[in-house]
């Protein structure tokens, strides 16, 4: 039972940090049709940047704010004004081929311009052991559920609670009702960048003192963000934050209970297998084409 | 005498919004049915409700007696019903000829002999004899998408009957083509109603071409039938003539 | 105009013939490894260019195809029977993983695919007592054909480029019959093709499954061709460079695959006075080449000219306007 206790709060850690890379996932998807298949790679290199600004001589603190402005700029702005915005006449396809092919570049560039090693990354906090009831859990897990979590709650009060939370969640259901609506579309896509950006930003903060900084990071983060998207249904926030949880939990309760050496295929199973018998996701709407 | 289509209270719905609200009528063999009513009355929906575009949220339709309610578009196409549709539906970088083998293509044999038999699936002739038939014939060779507007469209019309259907569903044949164009439309469209006693439903805007074109008339409003009867009757009745006015 | 493609069709395939002769046995290997690659592009072109699918497994077919082959002939399977059980192997296991993936828009197929990929890898490196996990399987033997053996460099090059001649003249025959003209109606309008009895989920799958065994029986060759594969040749590196390929050759012209395979396998030699930069080179290309010019390169050529005019082109997999 100890153990079980430590696997699901270490899951829902997990599970927390796959959310906030889902959300940003589908919120891309739903407001600009982007489906950017450089989300873990776009998780991996925040802490590459927090890493430099540290190597330059700022505080842990400081460069954690570099890096989340660095990813604002780069991950959103750049993204959208370079690639995004130039690509998209011609349709999903060749959008998504480059984001393949961005994928790439952000890999390859993090391995040869900064290290091919993997990289230690400062945790957010002393990782000490601590008893919870008989259970040892570590404060790095609950730290990095305490951060998701909040997060996440911020994330749903700026999108339920406020007036560009819901300009934002318009424009991702409706675009041209919303432009109607005199909803100032252009600029809540960018804002959607831009929120992707921290997302991941954070994801990766959180995800690296675990996981190390390494360049091949995007890997396996990309795959578990598609999936947790595609579990809670493509077209939902909320599936996003369900399926990265469930996607979490179900990680690491596999990696304990099932063989190591296969602990990568457990979602890929889980993906077929959704896909197979619900392909709409637990929350997601079966789409019609009227013509 | 079985009707060709038949349908039996035809309800959709999206989310609150209610379309088609209780739809029934039924198309004889031979005959050309028109669906006329204003804009929003739910012709469209109704005609991609039959035709397998969208789910029917109720009622039944039926061919030559058949259940096909919620079956595929390409299910019906080949059970003998086909459609053209109201924003362009060309293939605009193959060949007018190309287009028409198309449209024929998947009617006969299987996947297997579409992939070990002739490239043009043995329907050269026959799109010729299309061609002809809508005089295409100097444009046989052109792609699709450099023909102007009423050439599309009497292609799209071509198309919908390379497959030699039973019964045609034409969503606003007429819109957008100039007047001569129509004039050879309407004509082309009577002929094969005559030689080949294929039936045609017509969802159109254009009263002229409807009333001289059709041989009974459906009017629909917000959903509901309003009327059905010939031309004639339909002008007559005051209820039509409120809801159009009334709009 | 095709004239002109012809007249070019067939000086390369002179050029192709004479190739082994001019150069030394690494020149040879690499246009060996040119002709096998083209193979699995090809494959990849008719899911990607002709159906419009993103797969991201090709190189796990091809991964699934060398395995196959290493492991039987060795057990005394002649090599014919391998070959073949290669394709029909990636055939079955395309149609399977795409059926369920393919009731669904959203490029399902492309998760489905990279989550596969990364299962055989998984798979192949884990399951040692049958694929000799990260220590690989070396020297599968090269085969005597009718008392042909192509054991020689010269030889085995053209054996690849035998079979690919083949395997190209059953793709054109394939894109040449109805078959192609459904393709090119399911990517440029599938409402509409849908309305005209046209099972487009069907011929995707059709598309995706033959795509995949072309990956399989380029796989086959690949085996003997560099006599030690390992699971991580296989891995998504591979599919990501396949994809690339056939990008850069112009998706969905018949000749693309050919013209990407060969930018493919040159452009690490050009670039190795970048020393392994070229991956951010080739990766960047690929983004500028999708913004002005997404049909490729033979698309660049095109505009030029209009030269080469395969079977039946499918309306560019990318072209200005084209929603998917």
């Amino acid at each position: 039972m100890a153990s079980f206790i430590q696997l699901l709060v270490s899951g829902l850690a997990t599970g927390a940090i796959y959310a906030l890379i889902a959300v940003g996932f589908t919120l891309l998807w739903q407001t600009s049709q982007t489906i950017n298949f450089a989300q873990g790679e776009f998780v991996m290199l925040p802490a590459f940047f927090v890493l430099a600004a540290m190597n330059a001589g700022a505080p842990f603190w400081m460069a954690v704010l570099i890096g989340i402005a660095l990813s604002i700029v780069i991950l959103g702005i750049l993204f959208k004004i370079i690639i995004v915005d130039p690509m998209i006449k011609y349709g999903v396809l060749p959008l998504v081929i480059s984001t393949i092919a961005l994928s790439l570049f952000l890999k390859e560039s993090a391995k040869d311009f900064y290290s091919s090693q993997a990289q230690p990354f400062p945790a957010l906090v002393p990782a000490i052991d601590i008893r919870i009831f008989d259970a040892v859990v570590s404060t790095q897990s609950l730290a990095v559920l305490a951060v998701a979590i909040v997060t996440v709650v911020a994330l749903n009060l700026l999108l339920n609670k406020t007036r560009l939370g819901r300009q934002m969640q318009a424009t991702a259901q409706n675009a041209t009702l919303a432009r109607i609506l005199g909803v100032p579309v252009r600029r809540m896509v960018l804002y959607t960048f831009l929120l992707n950006a921290v997302l991941v930003a954070v994801a990766s903060i959180l995800v690296s003192p675990i996981y190390l900084a390494k360049f091949t990071n995007g890997e396996t983060l990309g795959i578990a963000a598609f999936i947790a998207a595609i579990i809670g249904g493509f077209n939902q926030v909320r599936g996003a934050v369900l399926g990265g949880v469930i996607l979490g939990v179900l990680d690491n309760l596999s990696a304990a209970y099932i063989s190591s050496q296969y602990r990568g295929a457990f979602p890929l199973i889980i993906l077929i297998i959704v896909i197979l018998l619900r392909p709409q996701g637990l929350l997601g709407r079966i789409e019609e084409r009227s013509v | 005498m079985t009707a060709v289509l038949e349908v039996t209270n035809l309800r959709k719905a999206f989310g609150g919004i209610v379309a088609v609200d209780g739809v029934s009528f039924e198309v004889r063999a031979g005959e050309i049915l028109g669906i006329i009513g204003p804009n929003g009355s739910g012709k469209s929906t109704l005609f991609n409700c039959v035709l397998g575009q969208l789910q029917p949220s109720g009622g039944e339709v039926k061919v030559d007696g058949r259940v096909v309610t919620g079956f595929r578009p390409s299910d019906l196409n080949r059970l003998g019903v086909s459609r053209t549709f109201q924003l362009l539906q060309v293939f605009p970088k193959l060949s007018v000829r190309e287009n028409l083998i198309l449209a024929g293509q998947e009617h006969q044999g299987n996947m297997l002999t579409r992939l070990l038999g002739p490239s043009d699936a043995g329907l050269s002739k026959a799109a010729d004899q299309m061609i002809d038939f809508f005089k295409l014939g100097h444009l046989a060779d052109e792609p699709a998408g450099g023909l102007s507007y009423g050439q599309q469209k009497l292609l799209d019309a071509a198309m919908a009957f390379m497959g030699g259907p039973r019964l045609v569903l034409l969503d606003e044949p007429a819109g957008g083509v100039n007047l001569t164009m129509l004039g050879d439309l309407k004509a082309r469209l009577a002929e094969i109603n005559r030689e080949k006693r294929a039936t045609f439903v017509v969802i159109e805007h254009n009263m002229e071409f409807v009333m001289s074109l059709c041989s009974r008339v459906v009017v629909m409003a917000e959903g509901k039938v309003l009327a059905i009867g010939t031309p004639a009757e339909i002008r007559a009745n005051t209820a039509v003539i409120d809801a159009y006015l009334g709009h | 105009m095709m004239r002109l493609g012809g007249i070019v069709v067939a000086i390369a395939s002179a050029a192709a013939i004479a190739a082994p002769f001019f150069l030394k046995p690494y020149g040879i290997f690499l246009i060996s490894t040119w002709a096998v690659l083209t193979i699995a592009a090809i494959g990849l072109n008719l899911t990607l260019g002709y159906a419009g699918q993103i797969s991201l497994a090709q190189g796990a077919f091809v991964g699934i195809g060398a395995y196959t082959v290493a492991l039987l002939v060795p057990a005394g399977v002649p090599f014919f029977a391998a070959f073949m059980a290669a394709g029909l192997l990636s055939f079955a296991i395309g149609w399977v993983l795409g059926y369920p993936a393919l009731r669904v828009q959203h490029h399902y197929l492309a998760f489905v695919t990279l989550a596969f990929s990364t299962l055989v890898f998984l798979v192949l490196r884990n399951e040692e007592w049958l694929t000799n996990g990260i220590y690989g399987i070396a020297g599968t033997s090269r085969p005597t054909l009718l008392g042909w053996q192509t054991g020689a460099a010269r030889d085995f090059y053209f054996l690849c480029l035998g079979v690919l001649a083949l395997l190209s003249l059953a793709t054109w025959w394939m894109l040449r019959s109805p078959w192609g003209r459904a393709f090119v109606a399911l990517r440029e309008n599938p409402v509409r093709a849908l309305s005209l009895g046209l099972d487009t989920r069907r011929y995707t799958l059709m598309a995706f499954a033959i795509g995949s065994s072309l990956g399989g029986l380029s796989g086959a060759l690949y085996a003997p061709l560099v006599q030690f594969i390992e699971p991580s040749s296989f891995a998504l590196g591979l599919s990501f460079n396949l994809l690339l390929m056939v990008i850069v050759g112009g998706s969905g012209n018949f000749f693309g695959p050919f013209v990407g395979a060969l930018i493919a396998v040159l452009l690490p030699e050009w670039l190795r006075v970048t020393q392994g930069y070229y991956l951010i080179v080739y990766a960047a290309a690929v983004m500028v080449m999708m913004a002005f010019c997404p049909a490729g390169v033979l698309g660049l050529i095109e505009r030029a000219g209009g030269m080469l005019r395969p079977p039946r082109k499918a309306a560019g997999a990318f072209t200005d306007g084209a929603a998917t």
